[in-house]
């Protein structure tokens, strides 16, 4: 296994190069000047120039993308333009709300999904299944941010059971603050896991692995959860991954209706800012997430499916 | 029903949860010895005056600083004799408006053990915001020569031109706080985040978190007394959502209000009581006219789209957060214009017959067609879906392009706009706006290294640059405020710009928070050293 991991961190190097050029291009691609950003349309043009020669815009572009990497490869990213913090400050602020979110998300989302995927091939066409398309269909249909905002103003405003804002202190205090934000989200994700559940277990309840260990006597329970399920969750890892993934993107929006700091509202101030080095420091951390997630996967495939491992 | 286990484990959880839930709620509410402010930004970019260009950071800075002089609490002082001592207990002017002499109060401290502030703490503090490394608002800076100490207490600041609204223009400024020379020598740029000042509040925390923001507690030792409320804390939260929502949960006492049509309604109905604190006028929203491109350079173009722009129906929309404006400065200000002393024919009150009958003559009797951006920032992209609507009764298309804040300034810099919009705050000071925005010093570029007279005023055609220079040269107030009163029915005869309606500062108030005054105009910030909770 550890040689499996070492080829994928491996292969994650040229990806992780590639998209630090796609953001070093991509932010000079964009319209906008980060020094008129930072400084305000007041600012004098002494002034203009002054910040763009402090932070290095007036080199040439090869030096400046040689330093951008450099910055980069040494997680050095210096201070951001516009927050009076250093981009490690800023990071170390906002990385673990973002992992504690989509792991909170994570675990709702499937604490829900999967039973009620399970269910619904188990009882195919019955009731529970109905419902549970209606579940789906209202997941895919509804907007996280949409979510988020009911549940906002319905539990936090209305029933004032939850804050309103911010990401808590403490232990219980910050998921306390969790909560609401990582439901919104478990929920959109539910919708999705679930219906991939149902649907590869449905096809796994057909093959004759399963039909014989009915034959064999074995309980309902025993042939679902332990034959059927265990083999039907391989497409589903692969699912919970992508929606990892989904999480993060969706956790801008949900991070700023809830007022919590995030690596995803960092990035979204920061590009609205031209807010350089805390731009390419999200990307970096957004980039190694992406690594980490799809590394975590495959070895959860190994653990599922120990013939992978094997192959 | 029996007790099993799993029913046991399932009960004790949810009583472990509501037990943590309820007392932690409670704890989240705005306790009654802190106020709490939430402002419409990303964060705290800087606590110090020189640096700061963030509206948002100049309520802490403020708080924790003082000027020598002050406005009276609500409202802009509109005369050199109406303005309120504060570390300058008394002050004169040269006859030519050239010198000015502040004599400070004795034994004024600074926090934390700094000592007392000195007239070499004033010299220090605003020979440091001169400095032209610094990345404040230079244009309050360039008139002063020199800033000496006469003695320990008396401070003389020499002009390089008379200003009789030197106080107003540039005194009270918040850029003018007067810093610890020797915190600064020792704290270096970490006087940024750790400031200390003489001010009525003294710093306390600045997080990362910008929920949590700066936290400054109250100085028992302010000279003007120790503020009522022990701390007061300035959070920052820039989703709109989430702010108003934060204020209607109690979350927080006061928020920044949003300055887009049917916001202030929507609240009123929403919580009935809240206080809406407009301090007018806020920003200037202008719309200026490119007149090198054509036919805008067509001065019976720029009347049609004067006469067919309603706005008192623009006014109306953002009640109470919008005045109409006659001129470029607002009617309370001094020179500012009000509607009496506007001849009827520069006072483009709406008429879209005469408008099409201008657009006629012009040789666009079937209307035309302009490109046009402005910002999605939500004051600007709401003025400027109206006038498109309005222009487009009279035949005139604006091809407008809704663009990041960001974007648009950089654009507008470059000279790629036809229909350039501006929304400032200037103290009441009314040359300001005139020179920044109209004089021929301060015309735009293509190239980026131009200024903000976005319309080319001065250049394309004779502009009121004599005007300002008069003006700039006129020691005496009533006469300098006469020469800007000609400069602005000027612009109102070239229209080189639309000036269109002020867009006052909102600050949305739980009511059990008083402020002791009531706020009608002034900066985008004021004082809570007298507020209470009720």
């Amino acid at each position: 296994m550890w040689r499996t991991v070492g080829l994928r961190v491996l292969d994650a190097v040229p990806t992780m190069w590639l998209v630090l050029t796609l953001v070093f291009v991509t932010m000079r691609m964009l319209p906008g000047d980060p020094a008129i950003a930072v400084l305000g349309e007041k600012a004098t043009i002494e002034q203009l120039n002054q910040f763009r020669e402090r932070i290095g815009l007036n080199l040439p572009l090869w030096l400046q993308y040689l330093h951008f990497l450099r910055d980069s490869v040494t997680l050095n990213f210096g201070t951001s333009f516009v927050a009076n913090f250093t981009v490690a400050q800023l990071v170390a602020l906002n990385l673990p709300y973002t992992i504690e979110l989509t792991i909170a998300a994570t675990l709702i989302g499937t604490a829900i999904s999967v039973p009620i995927g399970v269910a619904a091939a188990v009882r195919r066409g019955e009731a529970i299944d109905s419902a549970s398309r209606i579940f789906s269909l209202l997941g895919y249909a509804v907007p996280d941010f949409f979510l988020a905002a009911i549940l906002l103003v319905a539990f936090s405003l209305d029933l004032g059971w939850f804050p309103i804002n911010g990401g808590g202190e403490g232990f219980v205090d910050k998921l306390w603050h969790l909560a609401l934000p990582a439901l919104a989200l478990g929920l959109i994700k539910a919708a999705f896991i679930s219906r991939l559940t149902r649907s590869s277990l449905l096809e796994v309840l057909g093959f004759d692995y399963v039909r014989t260990a009915r034959a064999k006597g074995a309980a309902e329970t025993r042939v679902i959860y332990r034959h059927a399920l265990r083999n039907a969750l391989l497409p589903v890892v692969t699912g919970l991954g992508l929606s990892i993934l989904s999480t993060l993107s969706g956790s801008v929006a949900v991070e700023l209706i809830f007022g919590r700091p995030g690596v995803g509202s960092m990035l979204i101030g920061a590009i609205e800012a031209r807010d350089y080095p805390v731009i390419q420091a999200g990307v970096v951390v957004f980039a190694l997430f992406v690594v980490v997630v799809n590394l975590a996967m495959d070895i959860v495939y190994t653990i599922v499916d120990p013939r992978i491992g094997a192959s | 029903m029996s007790l099993t286990r799993r029913r046991f484990v399932a009960a004790s959880a949810a009583a472990t949860a509501a037990a943590g839930v309820a007392p932690r709620h409670s704890q989240a509410q705005a306790t009654p010895d802190t106020l709490t402010l939430a402002l419409a930004a990303r964060g705290n970019r800087t606590l110090d005056p020189a640096n700061s260009i963030q509206g948002a950071d100049n309520w802490s800075i403020i708080h924790i600083h003082d000027t020598l002089v002050r406005s009276p609490d609500g409202r802009f002082a509109q005369r050199p004799e109406e303005f309120i001592p504060q570390l300058a207990q008394s002050w004169t002017m040269s006859p030519d408006a050239r010198s000015w002499v502040f004599r400070l109060r004795q034994g004024v401290q600074f926090h934390k053990g700094y000592g007392e502030c000195t007239a070499d703490d004033v010299v220090f503090s605003l020979q440091r915001a001169m400095d032209p490394k610094q990345a404040g608002d230079r244009s309050l800076f360039v008139n002063i020569a020199s800033v000496d100490a006469d003695d320990k207490y008396t401070v003389r600041i020499s002009l390089k031109r008379p200003d009789p609204l030197f106080l107003g223009g540039t005194i009270q400024n918040y850029a003018c706080v007067i810093l610890s020379r020797k915190a600064v020598g020792e704290r270096g740029e970490a006087i940024q985040r750790d400031p200390i000042g003489t001010g009525a509040y003294q710093f306390g925390s600045l997080d990362p978190d910008p929920s949590k923001g700066v936290l400054m507690t109250a100085n028992p030792a302010y000279f003007d007394g120790p503020p009522k409320i022990r701390n007061f804390r300035i959070r920052y939260i820039l989703d709109t959502t989430a702010r108003t929502l934060a204020l209607l949960s109690g979350d927080v006492h006061m928020i920044e209000g949003v300055r887009a049509p049917g916001w202030v309604p929507s609240m009123k109905q929403r919580k009935p009581g809240l206080q809406f604190d407009v301090a007018a006028p806020g920003s200037l929203f202008t719309m200026s006219f490119n007149l090198t491109r054509k036919p805008l350079d067509d001065l019976r173009v720029r009347q049609a789209f004067a006469y067919a722009i309603d706005r008192d129906a623009i006014a109306a929309a953002t009640a109470p957060i919008s005045r109409r404006t006659y001129g470029l400065n607002p009617p309370d200000y001094p020179g500012g214009l009000k509607r009496e002393a506007v001849p009827e024919a520069l006072r483009y009150d709406h008429d879209p017959a005469k408008a099409k009958a201008l657009l006629a003559a012009a040789g666009f009797p079937k209307g035309l067609k302009i490109e046009a951006y402005t910002s999605q920032r939500e004051d600007y992209a709401a003025i400027m879906l109206i006038v498109q609507e309005q222009m487009r009764t009279v035949g005139v298309d604006i091809d407008l392009k809704v663009i990041d804040h960001t974007t648009f300034h950089a654009n507008n810099r470059k000279d790629m706009n036809s229909l350039p919009q501006n929304s400032s705050a200037y103290p009441p000071v009314p040359t300001l706006p005139l020179s920044d925005t109209l004089s021929r010093t301060g015309e735009v570029k293509a190239d980026g290294t131009g200024g903000t007279n976005y319309a080319h005023y001065g250049v394309a055609i004779p502009g009121i640059d004599d005007l300002l220079a008069a003006t700039w040269a006129e020691p005496d107030f009533d006469k300098r405020i006469a020469l800007v009163r000609q400069a602005e029915l000027k612009v109102l005869a070239d229209l080189p710009l639309m000036p269109m309606a002020t867009n006052g500062y909102l600050i949305v108030r739980d009511p059990k928070v008083r402020l002791g005054y009531e706020v009608r105009s002034g900066y985008a910030y004021w004082r809570m050293n007298g507020a209470v909770f009720a």
